[in-house]
């Protein structure tokens, strides 16, 4: 959704991310965090490490879903916002730690059965993301997945073509406001492929510019 | 890239300073560097990153850019887009692992208040030294085995400097100013725009040494220039009211936030002012980071005792950047009703802009502790 460039107004007030999120995307945004939720959560108990999890809400509907849950974000803020939401209730499945994404080279091999980002692999620079996606690999268990869901480049002309036009101005409003803006992942596809991992599932938004990716090992 | 566009683009960026202009985080080869060359770190702001690279023309160095959202050094590692976890990043995965033996790195030293030098160590394993404030002391830091003198150490706000930021306001006041007049009262355009540029540099050169009361008396200085500009020209009542309207709107303008566009004043917000770096000399063990990292040589050592002193306490700009590295949390922020930040909570929230650390320091341990 091109209102994602919004995104960063939010970031600098926590307080008002979620509400935010929901208004500016019209509630497409909700829907990727479900769609995240159930690719990366197959059965109760399931080991589920999220990068950068922000306020909290993919973390919550992972828990819902019965996994165990460590999240990882390198904002202090972000993480009490995370805290605030998700309360005492997941004691025990619930491990919440301040770590960059290219930390998690220092977790055990094979230790998890889904790896999942949602919106913050957009945020990475291209050798971040290669060596996040690598790392993400290794800590991935036999069978495990890779679930990212963030803001893609559309893959048909029409699609780019009505995204330019309603991503510029929001684009731009965003830049003066923030000076910054979001950056579509251009290939998520080869991204994946050369870090050994095949797309299983996806699911795109009608203009195909946010999408809820399932990908596992080669095999 | 050829010298002209060099030029055109540091023009370019100095009149839109304001902006940030990313360049791509990751590794970037200065010279022919090998296993043992020096590791150089620096935010993803292109200028800064092109103004380094010429600055260490002849020498082999490895530099790493760190993802800073294209903004400056010191504005991103104050606002929490320069911090260790950025660095952590950076050289964990642009590659430089692979290319050195040893795990050192060169800082530069603004950087020092967003970037916690023992939390890079913990996390990845370097060790971070920061190096001078500006990149073209570099060359001597590294010929003079890495130690720092007093002018490496200081924040200088030359007239270089002086005149890039009066650029960097003039630049796009004048721009909106001068759009705004040509639609509305095109006959004064260009006078506007002359008024914003004379303004800019005198604010940027004088204000900050006019001391108390310095707001109305460079008021009524630039609306006496610029009534008298008119009168001398001859122009009618409109065109009086019009200047001393103008005259107000411009220096409210550059002067708004003047601290954050000067690397030499505290925060211009009440808040800011309130609270006052302390020094526990019971906690202070000599490891002199905090003489290391000011940028305005607030401290003084006293090598016999092995402790520091806060020998310069008008200078402080309240940047933090001693309260973060210190390891022994010998330092901290106070008010004078006694409440203190905590070391800690200076290191987690960078967005002191934004007030959280005074937020954080009011509803955190209030009024508990009292240093000195």
């Amino acid at each position: 959704m091109s209102s994602l460039v919004l995104m960063r107004i939010l970031e600098s007030a926590p307080d008002r991310y979620d509400a935010g999120m929901r208004v500016l995307s019209l509630g497409a945004v909700p829907r990727l965090h479900e769609q995240a939720a159930r690719l990366a959560v197959h059965k109760a108990g399931a080991r589920v490490l999220e990068i950068g999890c922000g306020t909290g809400a993919v973390t919550r509907l992972l828990l819902e879903r019965g996994a165990n849950v460590e999240a990882l974000d390198h904002s202090p803020e972000m993480l009490d916002r995370a805290r605030a939401r998700l309360g005492d209730h997941w004691t025990g499945r619930l491990l919440l730690r301040e770590s960059t994404a290219a930390e998690i080279d220092a977790l055990p091999a094979a230790s998890f059965d889904a790896v999942v980002a949602s919106l913050s692999l957009s945020e990475m620079s291209a050798s971040e993301r290669t060596y996040v996606l690598a790392a993400a690999v290794r800590a991935l268990a036999p069978g495990g997945r890779v679930v990212i869901a963030d803001e893609l480049r559309p893959r048909l002309l029409w699609q780019r073509t009505v995204h330019v036009v309603v991503r510029l101005p929001l684009a731009l409003l965003t830049w003066i406001v923030t000076g910054t803006t979001t950056h579509a992942i251009a290939d998520l596809g080869g991204e994946l492929a050369a870090a050994g991992l095949r797309t299983v599932e996806e699911h795109r938004s009608a203009l195909g510019t946010l999408a809820a990716v399932a990908a596992e090992r080669e095999r | 890239m050829t010298r002209v566009t060099e030029t055109l683009r540091d023009l370019l960026q100095t009149l839109l300073r304001m902006v940030p202009w990313p360049t791509e985080p990751g590794l970037r080869v200065i010279g022919n560097p090998g296993r043992e060359s020096p590791v150089v770190i620096t935010c993803n702001y292109d200028l800064t990153v092109r103004r380094l690279t010429r600055a260490l023309r002849g020498i082999d160095a490895w530099l790493v850019v760190a993802p800073s959202r294209g903004i400056n050094v010191w504005c991103a590692a104050a606002g929490g887009l320069l911090t260790t976890s950025q660095v952590v990043t950076a050289l964990k995965t642009c590659g430089i692992e692979g290319r050195v033996q040893q795990r050192r790195a060169i800082a530069p030293q603004l950087a020092a208040t967003g970037v916690v030098a023992s939390e890079v160590a913990r996390r990845c394993g370097w060790k971070i030294r920061f190096g001078p404030v500006y990149a073209e002391d570099l060359p001597r830091y590294l010929r003079g085995s890495s130690r720092k003198d007093e002018s490496m150490r200081r924040v200088r706000f030359g007239w270089d400097e002086r005149a890039q930021m009066a650029a960097a306001w003039g630049f796009p006041t004048s721009v909106v100013l001068g759009l705004a007049f040509a639609i509305a009262q095109p006959a004064w355009a260009i006078a506007i725009v002359a008024q914003t540029w004379a303004m800019s540099l005198a604010c940027f050169f004088v204000y900050d040494r006019m001391g108390r009361g310095r707001w109305p008396l460079m008021w009524a200085a630039a609306t006496a220039c610029s009534l008298g500009a008119v009168a001398a020209g001859d122009g009618g009542g409109a065109a009086l009211a019009t200047a001393a309207g103008s005259t107000t709107l411009i220096m409210a303008v550059l002067t708004y936030d003047f601290a954050g566009g000067t690397p030499i004043e505290g925060g211009s917000h009440f808040e800011a002012r309130q609270w006052h770096i302390t020094l526990d000399p019971g906690r202070c063990e000599g490891v002199y980071s905090c003489w290391e990292v000011c940028p305005e040589a607030c401290f003084a050592k006293h090598e016999e005792t092995r402790k520091v002193e806060i020998a310069h306490a008008s200078r402080c700009v309240k940047c933090g950047a001693c309260v973060v590295q210190c390891p022994q949390d010998a330092l901290f922020f106070t008010d004078q009703d006694g409440r203190r930040i905590e070391p800690d909570v200076i290191r987690r929230y960078k967005l002191n802009l934004l007030g959280h650390r005074f937020e954080t320091g009011e509803t955190g341990d209030s009024g508990e502790t009292t240093a000195n």
